[in-house]
């Protein structure tokens, strides 16, 4: 009798976990956000419920090419999606990606204009850009003599076993590239090869390839380098006490664009652009990058943005850093071949 | 029999090697889910603070939600649908049994990467939105077999005159079935229950191929979580997993044993 | 129909309907799919001309493709990690059942037994993530190696084989335990008595005795590490640090994000058809013994 009561017990404790608890919807109106990973802050997400009454369903992802499995599959349900520069150049002529009412979008008057109207969404007929920044290398000073200038260093058998890669294709394929002294937008296949050989003679040297936890990595001495973005290995350097440091390599980084869009069959269009326009205001963009260390390509928010991170180098370059860098662009027919290689390189 | 002395001794040595092999990851997450440190295993003051921000943690408390929702409807589905299956499977042969056993055994034999790639190209094909609903198919689809399985193992262990018996005294099929049958063939589907609610709860590879958007289960989240980084909360929600498994089977072996003590 | 087939219906209508479909036509679908071909971006290929297509066996091409060295290495990798995990599950819990079955006092066995089982209902997850806690540079073996002075700098065992192997044995190793035990616990104890009257010592009694009575639970404990071992890959991603690619993630990579769903299916099909080889191995020799399946 006693355990029977004990079972009880503990099923209507389960059932009343469940039904209260701060999970619940309030008003139904919901949006569905696909984002990278640390791209949007907790505050951020709850201020937006707070004034508009839509609840935020956030799932994340840490890959272009993810983006691009999910919204193919037709089925995944997104409101919101966050593509890089290139894979809009890819989803905009699938048709995977709904064209925008700039009406809709009061705020987008605050962005600033050179990074708007880009190859890649000529207009922003589908997308508006939501923050940018590098890839570039972070590493441990005291670990890594001398200082780092060129993408060898990840290359140097010198440090096997404490480099870090992010696990992406374009990324990990452009630092061969680049060291080979071709841009990152290579398509002859022949040229690709070479570099896939070379990725995979480095791959012994690979602590492990990561595009979500690299900061911290680093900051663990885990890795003594890391690939990485600038915002995330930014934010680790400020923390570390002049330990660690980030840089672009003189072959040159990359320039990425981060870009809000609306999947086609999205089912909360309204909640939608709700959010994207929300994001556009000065003093949120402002918290965005407070928060995630990332530049913003909003123009009115610079004013609310601290000032360290408007100082810092790694977050806001300067023009001749910026024009080492380059934009990804889409491979066309070549993605097939640049999908297979990689598959080979993380095979080895 | 002295080398079988110093054989036992060294067999028992074994046995708790084994088990604090067993339990120390588990016991160590439990103690640093209390450490103050975030990034390292260094001891650096005792807190409740992780366990406070879980509890305040919307996303959690949901992904909570969602996982003994999906593993309660899954549950009750499967055993609607097993114990019959079960049922039958335990009378003599009929042409498709055969059939039926292959079928049930299946699910359970091919590998969770291929089900899940199976399932997610089948809602894409047909165009059904991923959500907590295909979840739910997806778990029930594994569970049914077990459920069979199990119930119908109890079954064949049960003596058939007990129902003979009962048909002679004049019960019908249906009386037969509700007073001779179903309170013997209970424990298995108690069993069969529990097994399954827990595979549904701690399921992450199938899970992780058809949830759609606001579908994230537990595991789901803990394993974003993970690949972000190893922190503190992480220890907590294993050590209160870890709690609530451990009291509830407890309790429901407290509870199976009181009915086989009848 | 047969009556008796016919007063089953009802108790397997449902169960057949549901599992047909949701299981057997999601599979046919995909096996139908292993045999497309993978579009410029992802998706399908749409097919030109179905009677060339199948004539040219261009159909064949993902299995084809299947068997390239680069491949046939990651196939290798998971077979040889699967076994060696068996192996030292086998190495480890046979001692452990022997003790429980046969040696340990009786009024503890319940105890014990249950001990065994409790980490096997506990999130796997949770179980790999322990040992990412422990093994990584700042984890605590090297708070303890380095901070004792045993070692001078943190050994790395995060990330590399050895991790994702302990994690596999750790998160197996109830499997084969429970089987060991149950066929250990049904040993007629008489025989080991009448091996030590004929003069037996202890090791001839179990090698001639004791090990091939208990050869069912030992079959039955490979089938059930040995099979989850070949397909997995939670554990090589978390502990492997995304690095040393198994079967699972090969075939996970391709659906989500190599986006070749064909290739990925034909890998899957590939996978299924090797475990089935494998029981229905088992189940012959199941059968030649007189033993029961499950």
């Amino acid at each position: 009798m006693k355990s029977k009561v004990t079972v009880l017990l503990l099923a209507a404790i389960l059932a009343g976990a469940c039904g209260g608890g701060k999970g619940s919807k309030p008003s139904g109106k919901v949006v569905n956000i696909y984002i990278w990973t640390n791209y949007l802050p907790q505050e951020v997400i709850d201020e937006f419920e707070r004034r508009t009454g839509i609840h935020a369903n956030v799932d994340t992802f840490d890959s272009n090419e993810a983006v691009l499995a999910k919204l193919q599959s037709g089925v995944a349900g997104y409101d919101v999606a966050v593509p890089s520069d290139y894979m809009l150049k890819i989803l905009i002529p699938q048709g995977l990606v709904q064209s925008l009412d700039h009406g809709r979008l009061p705020h987008l008057k605050n962005l600033d204009p050179r990074f708007l109207n880009q190859k890649y969404d000529p207009g922003n007929g589908h997308s508006v850009p939501y923050l940018w920044g590098t890839t570039g290398i972070g590493y441990d000073q005291r670990k890594v003599q001398p200082s780092v200038d060129s993408w060898a260093a990840v290359f140097d058998p010198r440090h096997a076993g404490r480099i870090l890669m992010l696990d992406d294709q374009r990324e990990v394929f452009g630092a061969a590239l680049r060291l080979m002294g071709r841009s990152i937008n290579e398509r002859d296949p022949a040229i690709l090869r070479q570099a896939a050989e070379r990725l995979k003679k480095q791959k012994p040297l690979v602590r492990t390839y990561n595009s979500s936890d690299f900061a911290n990595l680093l900051a663990a001495g885990d890795v003594d380098l890391s690939q990485g973005y600038n915002g995330e290995l930014a934010e680790a350097v400020s923390h570390s006490s002049g330990r660690l440091t980030y840089v672009i390599p003189k072959e040159g980084g990359t320039l990425w664009i981060d870009n809000l869009a609306i999947p086609k069959g999205a089912r909360n269009v309204d909640a939608a652009y709700a959010f994207l326009d929300f994001v556009m205001l000065p003093e949120i963009a402002a918290k965005i990058v407070n928060h995630v260390h990332y530049a913003c390509a909003n123009q009115a928010a610079l004013p609310l943005i601290d000032a360290k991170i408007k100082a810092d180098p790694a977050i806001y370059p300067s023009q001749e850093i910026l024009n080492r860098c380059e934009l990804i662009e889409d491979l066309g027919e070549t993605t097939q071949l640049l999908d297979q290689l990689w598959t080979e390189v993380k095979a080895q | 029999m002295k080398s079988g002395r110093g054989v036992r001794r060294l067999l028992a040595a074994h046995t708790v090697l084994v088990y604090l092999f067993l339990y120390a990851p588990i016991a160590i997450l439990m103690v640093f889910s209390f450490n103050a440190a975030r990034q390292t295993a260094f001891w650096q003051g005792f807190t409740f603070d992780w366990y406070r921000r879980l509890l305040n943690d919307g996303l959690l408390l949901r992904a909570l939600r969602n996982s003994l929702e999906v593993a309660g409807i899954t549950t009750a589905a499967a055993v609607l649908l097993g114990t019959p299956a079960a049922l039958a499977l335990a009378r003599p042969a009929f042409r498709g049994k055969r059939m039926t056993q292959t079928l049930l055994y299946l699910p359970v034999i091919i590998p969770e990467v291929v089900l899940g790639a199976a399932l997610v190209t089948f809602f894409g094909a047909v165009s059904l939105q991923l959500s907590l609903g295909t979840v739910v198919i997806a778990h029930v689809v594994f569970s049914v077999s077990y459920v069979a399985l199990v119930v119908r193992a109890r079954l064949a262990g049960l003596d058939p005159a007990l129902e003979e018996a009962a048909r002679d005294l004049g019960a019908g099929p249906f009386e037969t079935f509700r007073r001779v049958t179903l309170p013997l063939a209970l424990p298995g589907i108690v069993a069969s229950a529990l097994l399954v609610f827990t595979l549904s709860i701690d399921d992450y590879v199938i899970t992780s191929f058809v949830a759609g958007v606001g579908a994230t289960t537990l595991p789901l989240l803990i394993y974003s979580m993970l690949k972000v980084g190893v922190t503190p909360e992480v220890n907590a929600i294993s050590t209160l997993l870890l709690a609530v498994t451990i009291v509830l089977i407890a309790a429901a072996h407290r509870l199976l044993q009181e009915k086989e003590g009848r | 129909m047969t009556r008796k087939t016919r007063r089953a219906l009802p108790f397997l209508l449902p169960t057949w309907l549901a599992l047909g479909l949701f299981f057997l036509v999601p599979l046919l679908l995909m096996l139908g799919i292993s045999f497309a071909q993978r579009g410029i971006y992802g998706g399908l290929q749409p097919i030109q001309h179905l009677g060339n297509y199948l004539r040219s066996g261009a159909f064949l091409a993902n299995y084809a493709r299947s068997f390239d060295g680069i491949f046939l290495k990651i196939a290798w990798r998971s077979l040889w990690m699967a076994v060696a995990t068996t192996g030292l599950c086998i190495v480890v819990s046979f001692p452990i059942a022997y003790y429980l079955a046969l040696l340990a006092p009786r009024r503890w066995k319940g105890l014990l037994l249950g001990l065994v089982v409790i980490p096997f209902w506990t999130s796997f997850l949770i179980r790999t993530y322990a040992w990412m806690f422990i093994l990584r540079t700042e984890g605590l073996l090297n708070l303890v190696l380095v901070g004792s002075g045993f070692l001078r700098h943190p050994v790395e065992l995060l990330y590399t084989q050895t991790a994702v192997m302990i994690g596999l044995v750790y998160g197996e190793l109830p499997f084969m335990i429970l089987p060991l035990y149950a066929s250990l616990e049904k040993l007629d104890r008489s025989l080991l008595e009448a091996g030590s009257d004929l003069g037996a010592n202890t090791f001839q009694t179990f090698k001639r005795v004791t090990f091939p009575l208990t050869l069912p639970g030992l079959a039955a404990g490979i089938v059930l590490v040995f099979i989850p071992s070949l397909g997995q890959f939670v554990v090589s991603d978390l502990l492997g640090g995304a690095r040393s690619m198994l079967f699972g993630n090969l075939i996970q990579n391709q659906f989500a994000v190599a986006r070749n769903q064909p290739f990925g299916a034909a890998l899957a099909f590939e996978l299924t058809a090797a475990v089935l080889l494998l029981l229905l191995g088992y189940a012959a020799l199941a059968r030649r013994r007189g033993e029961d399946l499950l």
